[in-house]
């Protein structure tokens, strides 16, 4: 059985399903579907699967949620007309079940949960909830919140879509268009989550990242979604992506860039990622995505720390900071300044900034801050910031990345992965 | 070789939750390794058991039995003694656990 089968499975169904009785029906399309992964897991281990396990599946989920919506007395006749058609269709079903189709009603779904009414939190929740197939208890473990918390986020999206429920016929085209930007946050969301996870399993982070990489792909498919922001994105997740074998050591601990081992790095999905970089360089457009797909390809570049190209990375983190401000560019813009020009140039960066209480609190910022102190020679300074830096670190594996680091006597700069 | 009948029960004390599609896939494909390992035992995979009657001679109604609240399956393995077929029984994947447990019973034939 093909990896994820179920999984998956559990997201085409419930797309598909909500685009043929709507998505304010979610929970009962949910219900149905979930309940058809149990008949099978049942079924095919006592009789073995079926031809077609997709057919099967959809045409068991298909029956279920049709009499459950049977059974709801109000609008009946409306339903009964629906049903009607419904149960003539079914039999059709597994015809119906292109491959095609699939892709659109996926795509369809991720637009419904990038719904405005839904707060970003909510969205991220009923996305990996409806199109990842995750449960509860597997969302509140990757998102490292409580499993009350996930209940709510979802509470509060399927609330959403009852009351308001999207149209029958697909979102417009303005309304494609402008949700866009939400879709694309949305699966950069997704991706971080797993990419800059503190979770101790490799797999589980990496499983995230390709479940963003595959819904990403899936947008960058359909011609409505085929945007030079699109392709940045995707060239982001590939260019990151490719590089993770080396951030994690054997025992699941942090490794420094500058000691990552190049030679794990997937070199083609390096060249997956420069390609839909290039293809992203169309137009007068220029996002975000484009700037940190940017810093990723020169890294993917370089054959070794010293010979990467800082001026293009600072460049970079300059265009990352107009166009999407926040204090942690800033900092990473001034990491790169300092590999660049020297500590001193990196302090500069941060001179006078007045950094967000989040920040000061972290550890990261704690720890280039000792960094660049040790480096320009300011013992002192250096020494309350190293203190710092290891009062704030969150996990053991940071707390032995910092011990490491900060003990290091090198000319050298650490980067944090 | 003798057969043994197979009947899950449901016990006291553990949670019933509903497994996710990846909990789902993981038992599917140790479903599969289970069958493929002890196939030489497999007789009869059964299933889930569904509504029934208890049929006596007294009333003639007869008192209504919801069997699968005792037994929520069966099934029929053959080996060559209770303990071999015990083994093969406790190796069916999500079968003993905290809440469930199952009866293997000889079935004499002579």
């Amino acid at each position: 059985m093909v990896e994820h089968f179920f999984r998956h499975e559990y997201g085409r169904l419930v797309a598909t399903l909500c685009r043929r009785v709507g998505a304010q029906h979610i929970e009962v399309v949910e219900d149905a579907v979930q309940s058809a992964l149990m008949a099978a897991l049942e079924s095919w281990t006592v009789s073995g699967a079926p031809d077609n396990p997709s057919a099967w599946l959809f045409r068991v989920a298909h029956n279920d949620v049709v009499g459950h919506l049977r059974q709801r007395t109000r609008r009946r006749r409306l339903l009964e007309q629906y049903t009607k058609e419904a149960i003539d269709t079914g039999e059709k079903g597994s015809e119906l079940f292109l491959a095609q189709e699939v892709q659109d009603d996926l795509l369809r779904m991720l637009f419904v949960c990038c719904d405005e009414g839904i707060p970003e939190p909510s969205q991220l929740v009923l996305a990996l909830k409806t199109l990842c197939g995750f449960d509860i208890r597997e969302i509140a473990l990757r998102l490292f919140i409580s499993e009350a918390n996930v209940y709510k986020r979802l509470a509060r999206a399927r609330s959403q879509l009852r009351k308001f429920p999207p149209r029958t016929d697909g979102p417009s085209e303005a309304q494609i268009t402008s949700r866009l930007p939400a879709v694309r946050k949305i699966l950069y969301l997704l991706f971080t989550e797993g990419y800059l996870s503190s979770h101790a399993e490799t797999a589980i982070r990496r499983e995230l990242c390709n479940e963003a990489i595959r819904l990403t792909s899936i947008l960058a498919e359909h011609p409505l979604g085929q945007t030079p922001e699109t392709f940045a994105l995707l060239a982001l997740m590939h260019l990151h992506a490719a590089r993770m074998p080396a951030r994690q050591d054997g025992a699941g601990g942090l490794v420094l860039l500058e000691e990552q081992d190049r030679d794990l790095w997937d070199r083609e999905e390096i060249q997956v990622g420069l390609a839909l970089l290039a293809r992203s360089a169309h137009g007068d457009v220029f996002s975000r995505y484009h700037a940190e797909a940017g810093i990723a390809a020169e890294h993917c570049l370089a054959p070794s720390l010293q010979e990467t190209r800082w001026d293009k990375v600072v460049e970079f983190y300059s265009l990352l900071e107009r166009s999407a401000p926040s204090p942690m560019h800033k900092l990473n813009r001034a990491v790169a300044v300092a590999e660049w020009k020297g500590p001193a140039a990196g302090l500069e960066v941060l001179d006078g900034f007045e950094p967000p209480t989040w920040l000061v609190r972290s550890y990261i910022w704690s720890a280039v801050l000792a960094d660049l102190h040790r480096r320009c020679g300011n013992a002192e300074l250096a020494n309350r910031y190293r203190k710092l830096a290891w009062k704030a670190a969150p996990t053991s594996a940071v707390k032995q990345l910092l011990q490491h680091r900060l003990q290091i006597n090198k000319q050298t700069i650490p980067r944090y992965g | 070789m003798p057969k043994y009948l197979c009947m899950q029960r449901n016990l006291p004390g553990g949670e019933s939750r509903k497994p996710s599609p990846a909990e789902m896939q993981e038992m599917y494909s140790k479903f599969r390794a289970w069958q493929e390992k002890f196939q030489a035992n497999l007789v009869d995979m059964g299933g889930k058991l569904g509504a029934g009657k208890l049929v006596t001679e007294s009333a003639a109604d007869g008192p209504f039995v919801e069997v699968k609240e005792l037994v929520g399956g069966y099934m029929i393995l053959s080996a060559q003694s209770l303990d071999e077929a015990i083994t093969v029984a406790r190796a069916f994947p999500g079968l003993v656990h905290p809440g469930s447990g199952v009866e293997v019973i000889e079935i004499r034939t002579a």
